[in-house]
C-alpha cells in the first residue's frame, strides 16, 4: 500500500532532512543542505520511475471510489506516475540550479530546499488524487510554499513585492476554486472525481441544483485559470516571475503551472472525451459542450497576449515570464481540442516544455551566479564569453519556438496533429502565426549573444570584457536540460505512447 | 533494409563531423580546416561510391534506390525513411561536390571563428542531403528546418556589414514558408487519409483529396517552396543573402539551397497533387517568366557584382518553373538539368566574385577594370564561368535551357518566346559585365596582384570539368532524369 506513495515519502523526508540540516550544521558547512537535497530527489526520481516500471499501476479512468485506506484520495494510475516523474524531475533541475545560487546571493538554505521539496510533495498529491479534497490540499501545499519560495531574498524589495503579489492574487485563486469546489460538493454530495462524473454524480442531481453545480464548475476554470497564469488571469505573473529568486522562478515556470494542468486534466479531462458527466444534458450538458470553445478561446487569448506582450520586454525573467505564459496558451490548445491525442499532447508538452524552460532559466542563472544576465542586454558576445551558455540557450530557444528536431517542436506538433486532427485547424494555425511572433523576442537575446559586437554595445574592447564560467553543477542542469530537449524529440515514440497511457488514465 | 546504409552515412557523417571540431581547440585552426575537409570528403566519396553502384543496386516499383527505412514514430505514421532516385540523386552529388568545394575555398576566405564556420557548415551539409533524400515527410520537414539555423548563424556572423539584415530576412522569410508548408503537409497527412506520412503512399492517396483542397494544399506547398527558390515576389531575401554572405556560404546557398526549393516541387507538390498543379500552370508558367525576365533585367542594373549573379540565378531558376509549366518530358528533364547546371555555374560565378573580391576588395563594377591584365587566369576562369552563364552551346547551362525552350515550344510558343527574350537580356548582361570588368586598361591600383592561387585552382578544377563535360556529353545527367521526367508526366497525365 505504501509502495504507492514512496516517491512522496521520500520528498517529504529530504523536505525534512533539508530543515533539520539546515539548523545542525555548523555555518560552513551548510552547502551540505543542497546536496542533501539533491539526493533525495533522485532517490525520489528513482522511485517514480521504478513504480512506473514495475507495473504498480492501477488502471486509471473514471469509475466509483474504490475502498481501502487510501479511499480514492491517492491514485497510482500512469497519469500520476507520469507526472510525478514530471515534477520530480522538476525538483531535481531546480536543485541543482538553486545550490550555488544560494550561496551567492544568500538564499537561506534550509528554507529553500524544504519549501521547493514541500511545494514538490503538493504537485505529486495534485496530479496522484481523483478526490476534490486532495487536489484542493495538494494545491494549497504547493501555493503556500510557493508565496514563500517568492520573498526568499529578504532583503530584495522586488522579492518581497513577489511574494505578496503572488500571494494576494495566489489566495484570491485558490479562494474561487475552494468555493467552486464547494458548490460542487454541495450540488452533487461528492468531493470524489470518480462519483462525480458518473451517472450517479452531477448528471444525477435535481435540476434545483444544476446551476449551482454549473457556477462551481466556472469557477473552477477561472480558479485553475490563475494558477495557469492565462490570460485574463496572468497579470502576477510577470512581477511574481521578476522579483522572485531565479531558481524559483525557473521552478514556478514549469512547476506549479504543470500540477495545475495535471488537476485540469484530472477535473475536466474526462468530461472533455468523453462529454457531460454520466451523459447529463440540459444546462450541466450545454456546460460541457461548451468547455471546449472556452478553453479554446482561453488559449487563443493567452497565447496572442503572451507573445505580444513578450516583444516588449528588456528584463530576462520577464521575457521569460511571458514566454511562459505564451506557452500555457500552446497547452492549452490540447484541452481545446478534446481529444484522447489532445490530453496525450498536453502530457508531452508538459514534459518537453519543462525541460526545455529549465534549460533557458539555467543559463539565466549561470549568469546570475557572476551577477549578470538579468538585462536582455548582459546577453551581448555571451558567444564569447561563456559559448556552452550561449550554444545551449539556442538550442533551448530553438526548441521554445518549435523548431526540429527538438522536443519543443515534437510538442507542437503532437499539440497540430491533435487540433487538425479534430478538425479544429484554426487552432493550429493560430499556434503557428504565435509560434512565428515569438521568433522576436528570443531572436533578439540570440542576436545578441552572436551578432551585436561586444566593442559598440559594452563600449569595451573585445576581450575586455572576462568570460564567464559556469559551475559545475548549474552546467549539469542545463547538459541534462540540453539532452532531454534533443532526445525527448528522437524517442518521441516510446513519450508519446506514455503519454498517450496517461492521458488515458485520467 | 539491406545492405550497407551508405545513405544514412552521407548524411549523418557531417554532423558528427560537427561535434567533432567542436573537441579540437580553437587555435588549432590548420587541424579544424583539414578535420573539416575530411567530413566534407565523406559524404562525397559515400555518394561517388553510390553513383558507381548505381546501375547494380536494386530499384524499387517506384524507381527509388538504396531505400532505408526504419518506424520512428509508427503510431503516427511517421518513419525514417530515406531514399534516392534519379530525381534526388544527381542532386545529392551537386551537394556533397559543392560543400567540399565550399569547405576547402573557405581555407582562404574565412579568417576568424573557422571551428564554427566549420561545423556549422557541415550541419547544414546534413540539412541538405537530409532534405533530398528524405521520403517522409516529417523527417523532410526535419531536414528542412535543419538547414536554416546554420545558414542563419553564416551570414549573421561571417557575413559583410548588413549581415544582420540580411542574416534576420533570410530567416524570417524562409521560416513563414517552411511553417505554412507545414499545415499542408499536415493537411495532406489528414485529408488523404494515408494515416501515413510516407510521400510515397500520401502520393498514392492524395487524389482522393477533393480538388477545391487540394489547390489550397498545392499553394500552401508553394509557399513554402517558392520562398527557397526563390520565386517572384517571394525573392528579396536573396539579392541581400548573397551580398551579405560570406563566399563560401555564398557558393552553397546559390548552388544548393534554391534547389531545395525546386526539388519540393518536382518532388512533392507536383507529383502529390497533379490536378492542382494543372489548374495553376498559368500561374507557374506566368511566375517562371517573371523570373526569367525580372531577374534579368535587374542584373542589367546592377552595380555590385554579387547582386549580378543573384538576380542572375532568380533568372535562371525561372526556366525551371518554366518546365513545371510546360510539364512535358523533355521540359520536366530540362528544369532538373537546370538544377544540376545552375548549381555548379553559380558556384563558380561566386567563386569568382570571391576571387575578385579578395583582391581588390570591391565588388563595385564601376570601381573593377582590366582584370584579364591584372590577374590572367583568374580572368580566364571567370570569362568561362560567365560565359557559361549567359548560355553558351557546349556547356552546361546552354543544354538546360535549350531542353526547357524546346520541351515547351509544343505548349506555347508565346512562352518561349518570352523565355527568348529573357535569355537576350542575360547574354546582354553578361556580356557587358565582363566588358566592364574584364577588359579595358588595368588600374594601377590592382597591379601586382597575385594570380589563382593552387588551392584556388582546385576548387575551380572539379565544376569547370563538369560544365564542360555535362555540356558535351548531356547524356550522362539525363541518363538519371529521364526516368523521373516520364514519371512525372504520367502523374500529370500526359501522353
Amino acid at each position: 500500500m505504501w509502495r504507492v506513495v514512496l516517491p512522496e515519502l521520500v520528498v517529504t523526508a529530504t523536505a525534512l532532512v533539508a530543515l533539520l540540516g539546515d539548523l545542525f550544521l555548523p555555518a560552513g558547512r551548510k552547502r551540505a543542505v543542497g546536496y542533501l537535497s539533491l539526493v533525495g530527489v533522485v532517490l525520489a526520481l528513482a522511485a517514480a520511475v521504478g513504480l512506473a516500471a514495475t507495473g504498480a499501476v492501477t488502471p486509471g479512468g473514471v469509475g466509483p471510489a474504490p475502498a481501502g485506506p487510501l479511499a480514492g484520495m491517492i491514485e497510482a494510475d500512469f497519469f500520476a506516475l507520469a507526472m510525478k516523474v514530471v515534477f520530480v524531475a522538476v525538483g531535481l533541475g531546480t536543485v541543482l540550479l538553486g545550490v550555488d545560487f544560494a550561496e551567492t546571493r544568500g538564499l537561506p538554505r534550509g528554507e529553500f530546499f524544504s519549501l521547493t521539496l514541500i511545494a514538490v510533495l503538493g504537485m505529486m498529491l495534485m496530479a496522484g488524487s481523483r478526490d476534490l479534497v486532495m487536489i484542493y490540499l495538494g494545491l494549497e501545499t504547493t501555493a503556500i510554499s510557493s508565496y514563500a519560495l517568492a520573498g526568499l531574498l529578504r532583503g530584495d524589495l522586488r522579492s518581497g513585492e513577489a511574494a505578496l503579489k503572488y500571494f494576494l492574487t495566489g489566495a484570491l485563486a485558490s479562494a474561487v476554486i475552494l468555493f467552486g469546489m464547494a458548490l460542487v460538493f454541495g450540488a452533487a454530495g461528492s468531493t470524489n472525481l470518480g462519483d462525480l462524473l458518473g451517472p450517479g454524480g452531477l448528471a444525477g442531481i435535481r435540476s434545483g441544483w444544476v446551476p449551482v453545480a454549473v457556477t462551481g464548475l466556472v469557477l473552477l476554470v477561472a480558479g485553475f485559470g490563475f494558477k495557469l497564469a492565462a490570460v485574463p488571469f496572468h497579470f502576477w505573473a510577470p512581477d511574481a516571475y521578476e522579483g522572485a529568486p531565479t531558481p524559483v522562478t525557473a521552478f514556478f515556470s514549469v512547476g506549479p503551472k504543470a500540477a495545475a494542468f495535471a488537476a485540469v486534466l484530472r477535473i475536466f479531462g474526462p468530461v472533455l472525451v468523453a462529454g457531460a458527466p454520466g451523459g447529463a444534458g440540459g444546462v450541466l450538458g450545454d456546460f460541457s459542450g461548451l468547455l471546449p470553445t472556452l478553453f479554446a478561446v482561453l488559449s487563443v487569448v493567452t497565447m496572442t497576449v503572451g507573445n505580444l506582450a513578450a516583444l516588449a520586454q528588456t528584463d530576462m525573467k520577464r521575457l521569460l515570464a511571458y514566454s511562459s505564459i505564451a506557452h500555457a496558451g500552446y497547452i492549452l490548445v490540447g484541452l481545446a481540442v478534446a481529444s484522447p491525442r489532445g490530453l496525450a499532447a498536453v502530457v508531452y508538452y508538459l514534459a518537453a516544455y519543462a525541460a526545455m524552460n529549465l534549460g533557458a532559466f539555467a543559463v539565466v542563472i549561470w549568469l546570475e551566479n557572476r551577477g549578470t544576465g538579468r538585462e536582455v542586454k548582459d546577453y551581448v558576445g555571451l558567444a564569447r564569453r561563456a559559448p556552452l551558455a550561449a550554444l545551449a540557450l539556442v538550442v533551448c530557444f530553438l526548441s521554445l519556438i518549435g523548431i526540429p528536431p527538438t522536443a519543443g517542436f515534437f510538442g507542437k506538433l503532437y499539440l497540430f496533429l491533435a487540433a487538425v486532427g479534430e478538425g479544429q485547424t484554426w487552432l493550429a494555425v493560430v499556434m503557428v502565426l504565435n509560434s512565428a511572433v515569438s521568433v522576436g523576442y528570443y531572436y533578439g537575446v540570440v542576436r545578441n549573444m552572436y551578432l551585436v559586437k561586444e566593442s559598440e554595445a559594452l563600449g569595451a574592447e573585445p576581450g575586455a570584457v572576462g568570460t564567464i564560467p559556469g559551475t559545475p553543477l548549474v552546467r549539469t542542469a542545463l547538459g541534462l536540460a540540453v539532452v532531454a530537449v534533443l532526445v525527448l524529440g528522437v524517442f518521441f515514440e516510446p513519450l508519446s505512447r506514455l503519454a498517450a497511457m496517461a492521458g488515458g488514465a485520467l | 533494409m539491406s545492405g550497407f546504409p551508405i545513405l544514412t552515412l552521407m548524411v549523418f557523417a557531417p554532423l558528427v563531423g560537427t561535434f567533432v571540431l567542436l573537441t579540437i581547440p580553437k587555435d588549432r585552426v590548420q587541424l579544424c580546416r583539414q578535420v573539416a575537409a575530411f567530413f566534407g570528403l565523406v559524404p562525397l566519396a559515400a555518394s561517388l561510391w553510390a553513383l558507381a553502384k548505381w546501375g547494380s543496386a536494386a530499384v524499387t516499383p517506384e524507381g527509388l534506390r538504396l531505400v532505408e527505412r526504419l518506424d520512428w514514430i509508427p503510431s503516427l505514421g511517421i518513419s525514417y525513411f530515406l531514399g534516392t532516385d534519379g530525381l534526388s540523386f544527381p542532386l545529392v552529388l551537386l551537394t556533397t561536390l559543392v560543400t567540399f568545394v565550399a569547405l576547402v575555398a573557405a581555407w582562404d576566405m574565412v579568417k576568424e571563428k573557422e571551428r564554427a564556420f566549420f561545423s556549422l557548415l557541415l550541419l547544414l551539409e546534413t540539412g541538405m542531403l537530409g532534405v533530398f533524400l528524405a521520403l517522409d515527410y516529417v523527417l523532410f520537414y526535419v531536414f528542412w528546418e535543419i538547414v536554416l539555423v546554420p545558414m542563419y548563424f553564416l551570414i549573421g556572423i561571417w557575413g559583410g556589414p548588413r549581415r544582420e539584415y540580411a542574416a534576420l530576412k533570410f530567416f524570417i522569410y524562409t521560416l513563414v514558408g517552411s511553417v505554412i508548408m507545414l499545415v499542408g503537409i499536415l493537411a495532406l497527412y489528414f485529408m488523404s487519409g494515408a494515416k501515413t506520412f510516407d510521400m510515397l503512399a500520401i502520393a498514392a492517396a492524395a487524389p482522393a483529396i477533393p480538388l477545391a483542397a487540394q489547390k489550397w494544399i498545392f499553394f500552401a506547398l508553394f509557399l513554402g517552396f517558392a520562398v527557397k527558390v526563390p520565386v517572384f515576389p517571394l525573392h528579396t531575401w536573396l539579392p541581400d543573402a548573397h551580398v551579405e554572405a560570406p563566399t563560401p556560404i555564398s557558393v552553397v546557398l546559390a548552388a544548393v539551397l534554391l534547389k531545395m526549393g525546386t526539388y519540393g516541387f518536382y518532388r512533392v507538390s507536383y507529383p502529390t497533387l497533379p490536378e492542382a498543379a494543372k489548374a495553376f500552370t498559368v500561374a507557374m508558367a506566368a511566375l517562371g517568366l517573371i523570373n526569367i525576365i525580372y531577374g534579368a533585367l535587374t542584373a542589367m542594373a546592377q552595380k555590385d557584382l554579387k547582386k549580378l549573379v543573384a538576380y542572375s540565378s532568380i533568372s535562371h531558376m525561372g526556366f525551371v518553373l518554366l518546365g513545371l509549366a510546360a510539364g512535358t518530358p523533355l521540359a520536366l528533364a530540362g528544369g532538373m538539368f537546370m538544377n544540376i547546371s545552375h548549381g555548379l555555374i553559380s558556384a563558380m560565378l561566386f567563386l569568382m566574385v570571391g576571387a575578385i573580391y579578395e583582391r581588390t576588395h570591391t565588388r563595385e563594377i564601376a570601381k573593377l577594370r582590366g582584370i584579364y591584365v591584372t590577374v590572367p587566369v583568374v580572368a580566364t576562369v571567370m570569362a568561362f564561368s560567365f560565359f557559361a552563364n549567359l548560355g553558351l552551346p557546349g556547356l552546361a547551362g546552354f543544354v538546360s535551357e535549350f531542353f526547357v525552350l524546346a520541351g515547351t515550344f509544343r505548349v506555347s510558343v508565346v512562352w518561349v518566346a518570352m523565355a527568348g527574350l529573357g535569355m537576350l537580356v542575360v547574354a546582354g548582361f553578361n556580356l557587358w559585365m565582363m566588358q566592364r570588368v574584364l577588359m579595358g586598361e588595368a588600374k594601377e591600383e590592382y597591379a601586382g596582384l597575385p594570380d589563382a592561387t593552387p588551392l584556388e585552382l582546385f576548387t575551380y578544377a572539379p565544376l569547370v570539368v563538369l560544365i564542360v563535360v555535362l555540356g558535351v556529353a548531356p547524356g550522362l545527367l539525363m541518363r538519371f532524369l529521364d526516368g523521373p521526367a516520364v514519371q512525372l508526366v504520367q502523374r500529370l497525365g500526359g501522353i
